[in-house]
């Protein structure tokens, strides 16, 4: 506008863009309610009149695989996020208020898990849960989420435990308080915006995770929601339908957390980017 | 505990810091530590870097689960690995893929972001539009692109309908299946950047772009001068983001091409530790492929981040 230009310029340019972008989103949408005979023959048109079959046929599948999955998918989250923010909630305190060489180099120690690729790690960690007989377990993945992801909440929390006044904790200390009461009465309460960025990445993370259950659930035994999809691309062959409709369910419940906290979302990674 | 509760609030001077520390009894200190950090620090030791210390030992064997006995083969396996064109061929695929990969979602994501730097409804709709395929698992997004780009597939389909005779086999034809790889990889990783650039955006003082138009700057030379400048930390935490992404491919490839088509031309190292590992068993010589992988993703990350940092603190 400053420089002549005319005012739908910006708007226009912007959401040509955003919807070239999105053509892949919408050929999803679109099958996921077309009849199956028609995604091959016209995968660009609305899905006029639009149909339920494919979600039904998803949700009612004899062996319960989307059920089973999905299942899986929200314990392994739940117990992965809970444990993780916990557990690094009170050692990323640990590691920012006992400040001497040990936990220094503790601390680079555990940051350096933020860029170790699951692939280094797999190979031997099949043979710990083996030995361990956690293999092939939900519990043996949750486990090895927690340790996988811990350095990106004590990450996280390092951070804002560093901006909340010492005085504070030092004052409940010399009322009487123990370490623990202090933590989780004064200190943690006090961490709600490093809670929310972790659960809301971690529990991203954790659902979209592909390749460790992949791995650790075994080909047969369980699936979640991720290598359940992945399994049913062969079975489900030509039937686009169904497939999409899979992926469809598998993603609602992501979709829901991400519109419900977007802001949050924003909020979690900017955080980052602006501090550097 | 109740020795640390009558300690005195003042810190103990510097120089008597040491014999402090060794006078300091030692029983709350390690209650501290068994309550607070000890069950995080075991379960990362556990799953994290003792299998890293494992990965490193296994890759001094010719480890197979299926075919022991186990023996020591000294650096063979690296050696091996050196000489061998399949993982040669996936450094290549890996490098390839990630300059692509580190560029592409930048370049865009920071074109995106000047285009919806702007407030209102539509603009925060726009980019939630952008950011709708960073929250889709990998799974997800490479079963839609590959039915996508199938050579049977819409895109295709168009293409003839347009009158191209031949349109490329996007993920058939060797020469191409890498490049629609990274864009797809980049076509999810663009709403990331987006959002971390609009970010870095906001935080521009308007009253130093308007500084600049004072003195005669026009927008090009004010981006340069002001905007980018001031985006540092974006571009750090992007870049580093991407990377490491790159780097670890694995579910993209599993899915769309299963490192074909032809011999490993989409198969990344990432890609091909897992083949060796788990589907061909052999434990070892994965491992040692693992670990160079890893040596180069630090390294690599760690240049990165020198580099990138310090043009932070030029500013």
């Amino acid at each position: 506008m400053k420089h002549g230009k005319p005012s739908w310029l910006r708007p226009g340019v912007a959401i040509t863009l955003a919807a070239v972008f999105f053509v892949p989103l919408y050929f999803v949408l679109a099958n996921v309610f077309k009849p199956g005979d028609l995604i091959a023959k016209q995968p660009a048109k609305l899905p006029l009149p639009p149909t339920l079959a494919n979600i039904e046929a998803v949700l009612t599948r004899p062996d319960r695989l989307f059920w089973v999955s999905l299942t899986n998918s929200i314990v392994v989250t739940l117990l992965s996020v809970l444990v993780l923010i916990v557990l690094s909630a009170m050692l990323g305190h640990y590691l920012a208020r006992t400040r001497n060489r040990w936990t220094r180099a503790l601390t680079l120690l555990l940051l350096c898990g933020l860029m170790i690729p699951p692939q280094v790690i797999l190979i031997p960690i099949t043979d710990v849960l083996r030995f361990t007989h956690l293999m092939a377990t939900l519990q043996g993945l949750v486990l090895f989420n927690v340790g996988y992801y811990v350095p990106f909440g004590i990450f996280v929390f390092m951070g804002f435990i560093r901006a909340v006044p010492v005085e504070l904790e030092e004052a409940a200390r010399i009322d009487g308080a123990s370490r623990m009461q202090v933590f989780w009465r004064v200190v943690f309460p006090l961490l709600r915006p490093a809670t929310a960025s972790v659960v809301i990445f971690l529990s991203v993370w954790i659902w979209n995770d592909f390749i460790n259950p992949l791995i650790i659930l075994g080909p047969s035994q369980g699936t979640t929601i991720t290598t359940g999809i992945y399994r049913s691309i062969g079975q489900y062959q030509a039937d686009f339908g169904s497939l999409f409709a899979l992926m469809f369910l598998a993603t609602l419940p992501v979709l829901i957390f991400y519109l419900a906290l977007q802001r949050q979302f924003v909020k979690g990674l900017t955080g980052g980017a602006t501090k550097g | 505990m109740v020795a640390q509760v009558a300690r005195p609030a003042t810190r103990p001077a510097p120089e008597e810091t040491t014999r402090t520390r060794r006078r300091r009894p030692l029983g709350p200190a390690l209650g501290h530590f068994a309550s607070f950090a000890a069950p995080g620090v075991l379960i990362y030791a556990c799953f994290v870097l003792a299998p890293i210390l494992v990965s490193l030992g296994y890759s001094l064997t010719n480890y197979n689960p299926f075919n022991p006995p186990t023996r020591y083969v000294g650096l063979d396996n690296y050696q091996l690995l050196l000489r061998d064109d399949q993982f040669l061929t996936a450094l290549r695929v890996t490098s390839i893929l990630t300059v692509i990969v580190v560029i592409v979602p930048n370049v865009l994501g920071l074109a995106v972001a000047l285009l919806l730097d702007r407030h209102g409804w539509l603009y925060n709709a726009l980019r939630s539009v952008f950011f709708t395929p960073v929250i889709l698992s990998s799974v997800v997004v490479s079963v839609i692109w590959s039915r996508l780009l199938d050579s049977e597939g819409p895109l295709n389909e168009a293409l003839r309908a347009l009158g191209v005779d031949q349109p490329p086999g996007w993920l058939s034809d060797p020469a191409v299946a890498l490049y629609s790889v990274a864009s797809i990889i980049s076509w999810q990783m663009l709403g990331f950047c987006v959002v971390v650039y609009l970010a870095g955006l906001q935080g521009v003082p308007v009253e130093l772009q308007e500084a600049a138009a004072i003195d005669g700057a026009g927008p090009v030379r004010r981006f340069r001068a002001v905007t980018w400048p001031m985006l540092a930390p974006a571009l750090t935490v992007n870049t580093v983001v991407l990377l490491i992404s790159a780097f670890k491919a694995y579910d993209y490839i599993k899915v769309i091409t299963n490192g074909g088509p032809g011999s490993g031309t989409t198969a990344t190292i990432a890609f091909n530790v897992l083949q060796t590992g788990f589907d061909a068993n052999h434990g070892g010589y994965a491992s040692a492929m693992a670990i160079l992988m890893l040596l180069i993703v630090a390294v690599v990350t760690a240049i990165a981040l020198r580099f990138l940092q310090r043009r932070e603190v030029d500013l």
